[in-house]
């Protein structure tokens, strides 16, 4: 190596010679607070020489004359000119003022790029904007920040479940949720959910495709770049926070209040009323009257519940308030050679659901070294462990509770174990169990230990060279507890009228699993400056390992009561064992070419080889180039204007390979060889074995998935940056989709997986904020993001025109995939109708008929997002308040049907529950023609024996889609920093920063929307099949609180 | 220092580029599932699945053929009560058979002119043709030729109902060939335990198959021009046809009707939400014939049993008690050790019934009475209703306490001025296919249901009064019918929606569930 060196000074020193008396400066560029300020440019005043800083803000000029001054500039600081025969060992910029699009990030494999040089969208969100409204997820902490990207929660509880996805879906089965990178590790995105918000420094999202040639395929979802906090050098500081959040159910469905139990079924009283039933749970009985009824059959000693046959809101008193507690300390430390920061955290979460538990404890530790002068050595590593304590039957729960008249105040049932009405024995209703029993008798106790590492190794033989070696390691240690604990009834409890009361049998099952990545780097980075032109140029290699294995045991018919042990149970115990293992290596190169600093020509190749495919279609090739160009530096009237302070424009084509099978427990692995089953129809039965052929086709023959897309745009800021913007166009069309088709069933098989089909997402980004006050004393800034969004199935194939998502029973109502329409589309039956729309119903009893196949009945995909937000800042007070908006789709709320059976539901007593005309409604006289109906009435406007409860209203989909569209009030947050006058007398506390913050305080949902929050998905995180919101979920929450947070 | 990271950095690079690529990536072998099986493997689970799949039949048929009723406290059946089925009523019958007959032909693939699998590979010949004529007897026209292909045919086209009854004659001929070249052959592999239907008896798969045969020609009504219309000399089934791979109270490996209607395995009830139906009720409790033999081996509480006519849903209606009224038993009525009893759900143990030998009896009864065998069609009528006592009296380990040919006898006795007991008092032809078949309703109550449910459609027999007003004793038709064919009872099922979806340009259109019929109904 040495050698290599003194060639090029060799080389240098040819050029020096012109210069006589030169010699060769180096120094460090910092900011205020000691840290590195990277790629600070250095010039030597009245010259074009000229040099870059590296990420470590050190710099290196030759043929420096010993009488020549240096100025040092840097996006975000004022330049600064000094003599090059000065102390140039650290330099301190200091921070411009204004905000600045314009900063450099860590981007893909870790590399720290200026942004403007950056050809494709890429938006920051900082610790603070991350940390505003104290979400315990990070992903929460994102919604509404960032153009392009849509969050949903696919679960409620005291874990929230988010999906995040960039720019559309592109994929029609596979994964099209963003890639996560934490500190240069691909991590399962479940890390998200277990990450400690604090310890986080900025989040990079990169909407395209831009990480793809660094970090493989997986990247072609776009990308977020997550990067821990490091120590600082030379700063020493401890601090503590603490933070209670309230979450209280914010939105419940809409149910009648008029009528309680019973129904037509019942027969009718002498007013024509239908009859009251004490133990029935559909409320299609009299309307209320005040009077204390009998509530269920008299228990065995003769006692009879009993409650006022009026409205109680009770229904929703069963949610209770979650607390959450957190904790969070942290240590930052650093000098000249190393920086070393460590965190904690426990949180300590009740949720909504009663006897709901969880906790979370997070440690980091992150840490650089400099070793010798040439070689930098990084370390993080993150242990996080989480339980739960939450019962698993939320779902039916809630069904359960639906199923109770409005008059039954459910918390009266809360002591089932010591209340003869509450106890399941006695409880009134025999067909739908205790809500409270449900929950105490089915739980679910789960542990995860998530441990993520990263250790790297920067070797500098020379100037520009980097060597760099990396090692990652994610890796989840599971382990779970079902239980559901036996119940045997009395006999007169099953045998009176309460038939629906049967004995409940004790079952536990456990489940371990562990889930192992790692992943390594090894590349070299070269950066030099020559001249006018710069070149920065990666070449490396990557080598990832995916490996897991589950295993399940599980027993029922409990011998001993309370003894979940799996070998305290009956008959054979039900077992399962699955393991997998998949491997992929990549080999890139990335290239960015930059003229005089205001024209950058980037590409990127990459060749990924997998494991998970047939031999000879293992290996794609994937490039990508993106330009930028900086016309406010390069155009010399703009440079002065007064006007323009920053334009960029920029453009990106890109090409991704990405292999979608299976999901992110099994990678995909062994998905190309048909498979037989050993467990159906009971088998084995003792020492006889029997297999099946398993329902998928497989073809051999798979191909990965090709994703090419293209965006341009500009970031413009105006009046000395006073006026920030960003807007990108961008499209991609992704071919050969890798999907596992329904196919018909008399093929002998239900599913072919094959490659077909094209989807496609167009769209536009935007982001625009205004800062018209900023002074000493005021700071305050406004504006948000938008974006448009066209996503669509283009084709699926020649024989399939849909392929379903996620469905609620087979080939029923749900969302799916329809060549030539949004992606997805929910689907599910409707009303038959006349060509102009209206339902058309039957002559004699106006009673309207369900279509015979599903149709198309709602976009699913939000069409418009939008978030405002503004932030105050007024001496020590800062305010900042996030709106988040969706809007142009719908979705389809599998919870209405169980309201409208139940009788609940507020749609059945819109007519009063009387006969009804149905609306909009035409009929078919006698010479075939439409008629408007304006007099056939519906008979029976009753349930239970009539339309609201029958098939004819529940099982028709259109009934229960409803606009998408909502307004929350994200985020909201007032702090306040304990002046330094104040703080300076304690001579030990640095910092004193008080706070309350709410999120998700206010939501306005669509007028048709009875249900629930529509950002749910019932479809689950891995799932494209959204715009499902079901039972499954607990109903939306707000969260608000109050943080303490000292520094020492 | 710096030379020393240098070489590691260079020895990495080489370490790992030169591992080969091949090597590091050739680790995608299964190590979870199997990715072939022998027949051996499959043929039983196939025969257990067909087992599962029959009692899907038979709850299709209770239903519809009048053995079953909603019972009280139960709301929202919809299109079971009303019969106006969409496309996603019974639709699993069609997935579940497809599913099996895959298996099925997969054995017949993998045995295909290999002579020392014969067995099996008529074994699942026989059992193709079994799952075909259900598939014909719920929907008529049905992927048959170009069925069953895989990747091969993603659309398989409908064949005529008619060339499929044509065809599985053939191949049940064909089977029975495949058996006997297999016997006059050596080193044949047995079917041994793989066979959970017949033990390894081929001289019964013979009998079955001849008896299938016999099903499919009789049934055929005269409306198909077989190949062949003799039958082997190995005669019909003349006990009963039981699946049986060693059910159990065990999870997932008890009897499937017990799993359905009695108890799980852990003792808890089974679906309450169905009772016997007044009308077949009837022919027990002397409302239309005596039968307190049968009516107490099948019912609790017989003759005070709960029942409601279909569709009727108030607060008057029984509700059932645990394990149903289908599990007789008044001494042992504890979920987790109830069974051992006689009647149709028996307990646990006990095997699955595919043709039962009263079934057999009552087939070539008919067969005798319309001129497609040669025999005496009394006996084979007085047989059949033994045979029907035989089985319902059986214990799950298949010994059988108390007299069933002496109770059948009693029974003939007492009925003896019906003509739908008495054979003698049916004269014409038209009468003795009417006690022929009344007696087979009763013999397949709860058994094969489904096809007392095609012999109704095919003979409208037992006889029901269509007038309006009818009682629940009178006709099985459901209360709120909304079928508008003469009788108030639908004529078949729809196709299923996954045929419109996912082979919508094959699948027959404008079929309609009051006016299409199977091609063999009346």
């Amino acid at each position: 190596m040495r050698k290599i060196a003194s060639l090029l000074s060799v080389l240098m020193l040819v050029c020096a010679l012109a210069f006589g008396q030169n010699r060769t400066v180096t120094g460090t560029v910092k900011d205020a607070s000691g840290n590195p300020v990277p790629f600070a440019t250095v010039t030597i005043v009245g010259t074009n020489t000229a040099t870059q800083a590296d990420a470590s803000g050190n710099f290196s000029l030759s043929n420096v004359a010993s009488n020549a001054r240096l100025t040092i500039s840097a996006t975000g600081f004022a330049a600064q000119t000094l003599s090059a025969s000065g102390n140039l060992s650290s330099i301190a910029l200091t921070r411009s003022e204004g905000q600045l699009a314009e900063v450099v990030v860590t981007t893909a494999g870790g590399i720290r790029v200026r942004q403007k040089e950056l050809g494709t969208t890429t938006t920051v969100v900082k610790a603070e904007s991350l940390t505003a409204g104290r979400a315990v997820n990070v992903a929460g902490g994102l919604q509404g920040k960032v153009a392009g990207m849509q969050i949903n929660a696919t679960s409620g509880g005291v874990n929230p479940s988010f999906r995040v996805v960039l720019r559309g879906q592109r994929s029609l089965t596979g994964n099209n949720q963003a890639l996560l990178v934490l500190d240069n590790v691909i991590v399962p995105n479940e890390i998200l959910g277990n990450l400690n918000p604090e310890d986080i420094e900025e989040v990079v999202v990169l909407n395209g495709a831009g990480a793809a040639a660094l970090y493989g395929s997986q990247a072609s979802n776009g990308a977020l770049i997550v990067t821990t906090k490091k120590g600082r050098r030379g700063v020493t500081s401890i601090g503590v926070s603490q933070t209670t959040t309230i979450e209280e159910v914010a939105f419940f469905p809409k149910i009648q209040k008029s009528f309680g139990a019973g129904g037509s079924a019942y027969g009718y009283d002498v007013n024509g009323q239908p009859t009251f039933s004490a133990i029935e749970n559909q409320s299609y009985g009299p309307a209320f009257d005040g009077t204390v009824r009998p509530l269920g059959s008299p228990l065995e000693n003769g006692l009879q519940d009993s409650a006022v046959y009026a409205y109680n809101d009770g229904h929703f008193k069963f949610w209770e308030k979650g607390i959450t507690k957190q904790y969070d300390v942290n240590f930052t430390s650093g000098d000249v050679n190393s920086t070393f920061y460590m965190s904690g955290q426990y949180a300590d979460v009740t949720g909504t659901t009663p006897g709901d538990k969880y906790n979370r404890a997070s440690f980091r530790v992150n840490g650089t070294r400099k070793v010798g002068e040439k070689i930098n050595i990084t370390y993080t590593a993150g242990y996080t462990q989480n339980r739960y304590d939450i019962t698993n039957q939320t779902g039916s729960m809630y069904a359960n509770m639906l199923n109770m008249p409005s008059n039954v105040d459910i918390t009266k049932y809360k002591n089932w174990k010591t209340d003869p009405f509450a106890n399941p024995v006695g409880y009134y209703n025999p067909w739908y169990q205790n809500p409270y029993f449900t929950a105490d008798n089915n739980r679910s106790n789960q542990r995860n230990d998530y441990l993520t590492g990263n250790l790297e190794i920067r070797f500098t033989p020379l100037p520009g060279l980097d060597l760099v070696a990396r090692q990652g390691i994610t890796t989840r240690n599971y382990s779970n507890k079902n239980t559901v604990g036996a119940f045997i009834y009395s006999e007169y409890s099953k045998h009176t009228e309460s038939s629906s009361k049967s004995d409940i049998a004790g079952t536990v099952s456990d489940g371990s699993s562990y889930k192992t990545q790692l992943l390594s780097d090894l590349f070299a980075q070269y950066n030099k400056d020559l001249g006018d032109f710069s070149l920065s140029a990666i070449g490396g290699g990557q080598w990832t390992q995916n490996q897991a294995k589950y295993l399940g045991i599980s027993a029922t018919g409990l011998v001993v009561p309370d003894l979940y042990n799996v070998s305290n149970g009956v008959g054979t115990p039900g077992v399962s064992e699955s393991s997998y293992k998949a491997r992929q290596i990549g080999v890139y190169g990335d290239v960015r070419l930059g003229f005089k600093r205001f024209l950058f020509l980037h590409g990127t190749v990459r060749n990924d080889w997998v494991s998970i495919l047939a031999p000879e279609n293992r290996s794609f090739f994937y490039p990508s180039v993106d330009l930028s160009f900086i016309p406010s530096d390069a155009i010399e009237t703009l440079k002065d204007s007064k006007v323009i302070s920053y334009l960029k424009l920029r453009a990106g084509w890109s090409k991704v390979g990405q292999v979608n099978l299976g999901n992110t427990d099994n990678f995909g692995a062994y998905y190309l060889l048909p498979t037989y089953s050993s467990s159906a129809s009971g088998f084995p039965y003792g020492s006889l074995a029997g297999y099946t052929v398993d329902n998928i086709l497989v073809s051999n023959n798979l191909q990965p998935e090709i994703t090419k897309g293209y965006e341009g745009g500009f970031d413009l800021n105006m009046f000395s940056n006073r006026f920030v913007s960003t807007l990108t166009v961008f499209s991609t069309k992704t071919d050969a989709q890798t999907v596992t088709t329904r196919v018909s069933n008399t093929t002998g098989f239900s599913n072919l997986r094959t490659n077909t089909g094209q989807t496609q997402s167009q769209g536009v980004e935007v982001t625009a904020h205004v800062t018209p006050l900023r002074s000493r004393d005021w700071n305050v800034t406004f504006g948000g993001n938008y974006t448009y969004l066209d996503n669509k199935v283009n084709s699926i194939s020649a024989d399939l025109p849909r392929l379903s998502l996620a469905t609620y029973g087979t080939d029923g109502p749900g969302s799916y995939a329809v060549a030539g329409q949004a992606f997805p589309v929910i689907m599910g039956f409707d009303y038959k109708r006349d060509p102009e729309g209206h339902v058309i119903v039957d002559q004699l009893t106006g009673l309207p008929t369900k279509s015979d196949t599903i149709s198309i009945l709602g976009n699913a995909v939000a069409k418009h997002k939008l978030g405002l937000d503004a932030g105050v800042k007024f001496r020590n007070f800062s305010f900042s308040v996030l709106f988040e908006y969706r809007g142009g789709y719908q979705a389809y709320n599998a919870m209405g049907p169980e309201l409208d059976w139940a009788g609940t539901g507020y749609r059945t007593a819109i007519y009063n529950r009387e006969r009804f005309v149905y609306p909009n409604s035409v009929y078919i006289d006698a010479d075939g023609k439409y008629i408007t109906n304006t007099n056939i009435t519906i008979k029976n406007g009753n349930g239970n024996n009539g339309f609201w409860s029958d098939g004819i209203n529940r099982d028709v989909t259109s009934n229960y889609v409803t606009s998408g569209d909502f307004w929350k009030l994200r985020e909201i947050s007032l702090a306040y920093d304990i002046p330094e006058s104040v703080l300076n007398t304690t001579k030990v506390i640095k910092g004193i920063r008080v706070s309350v913050q709410a999120r998700n305080l206010f939501m306005w949902m669509a007028k048709d929307n009875y249900y629930t929050d529509p950002e749910y998905s019932d479809a689950g995180n891995d799932n494209n099949g959204i715009g499902l919101t079901g039972i499954g979920q607990t109903p939306p929450s707000r969260f608000y609180g109050a943080t303490l947070s000292v520094r020492f | 220092m710096n030379k020393i990271i240098a070489f590691l950095f260079i020895g990495i690079g080489f370490l790992v580029f030169g591992t080969s690529c091949k090597k590091y990536l050739d680790i995608n072998d299964n190590p979870n599932q199997a990715t072939s099986a022998t027949p051996q493997l499959i043929l039983p689970q196939a025969l257990t699945t067909t087992a599962s799949n029959l009692n899907a039949f038979n709850s299709y048929g209770a239903q519809l053929g009048g053995y079953m009723a909603n019972a009280g406290g139960f709301g929202g059946f919809g299109a079971s009560i009303s019969y106006n089925f969409s496309s996603t009523n019974f639709a699993g019958l069609w997935t579940s058979t497809y599913d099996n007959l895959e298996d099925y032909q997969t054995i017949i693939n993998e045995t295909e002119g290999q002579a020392t699998f014969s067995f099996f590979n008529a074994a699942a010949r026989i059992m193709r043709a079994h799952g075909f004529q259900l598939l014909v007897d719920a929907y008529n026209d049905v992927p048959y030729t170009d069925a069953l292909q895989g990747a091969n045919n993603l659309t398989p086209a409908y064949t005529d109902a008619k060339e499929i009854y044509k065809d599985l004659s053939d191949q049940l001929d064909r089977a029975i060939a495949t058996i006997d070249s297999g016997l006059a052959g050596t080193g044949v592999t047995d079917l041994g335990s793989s066979d959970v239907l017949f033990d390894g008896n081929v001289t019964r798969w013979k009998q079955f198959a001849n008896t299938l045969k016999l099903r499919l020609q009789v049934r055929a009504n005269g409306k198909v021009t077989f190949n062949n219309t003799t039958f082997s000399s190995d005669g019909f089934l003349t006990t009963d046809a039981l699946i049986n791979p060693g059910y159990r109270r065990d999870n997932a490996r008890q009897n499937p009707k017990w799993e359905s209607w009695g108890f799980t395995a852990t003792g808890s009830d089974a679906l309450k939400s169905w009772i016997p139906n007044t009308f077949v009720f009837s022919f027990y409790n002397g409302v239309k014939l005596e039968d307190p033999y049968r009516g107490g081996a099948i019912y609790y509480n017989f003759p005070s049993t709960g029942t409601n006519r279909l569709g009727v849903e108030n607060n008057s209606i029984a509700s059932s008690p645990s394990g149903s009224f289908w599990y007789p038993s008044s001494k042992n009525r504890t979920g987790a050790s109830a069974g051992d009893t006689t009647g149709v759900l028996k307990g646990p143990e006990a095997g699955m019934p595919v043709l039962t030998a009263a079934e057999s009896y009552f087939l070539q009864a008919e067969g005798v009475v319309r001129g497609l065998l040669t025999g005496n069609a009394a006996t084979l009528f007085n047989n059949g209703i033994v045979a029907s006592f035989k089985y319902l009296y059986q214990l799950p380990d298949g010994t059988t306490p108390g007299n069933p040919t002496a109770d059948a006898a009693s029974y003939m006795a007492d009925n003896s001025e019906s003509p739908l007991v008495n054979f003698a008092l049916a004269t014409s032809t038209e009468q003795q296919v009417e006690a022929i078949i009344t007696q087979k309703y009763i013999a397949l109550n709860m058994v094969n249901s489904d096809e007392a449910w095609n012999e109704y459609r095919r003979t409208h027999y037992p006889t029901i009064v269509n007038t309006p007003g009818a009682t629940g004793t009178q006709t099985f038709a459901s209360s709120v019918s909304e079928a508008t064919t003469p009788d108030k009872l639908p004529t078949r099922a729809l196709y299923p929606g996954s045929e419109g979806s996912y082979n919508s340009t094959n699948v027959p259109k404008g079929i309609s569930v009051y006016s299409s019929k199977i091609f063999w109904a009346l």
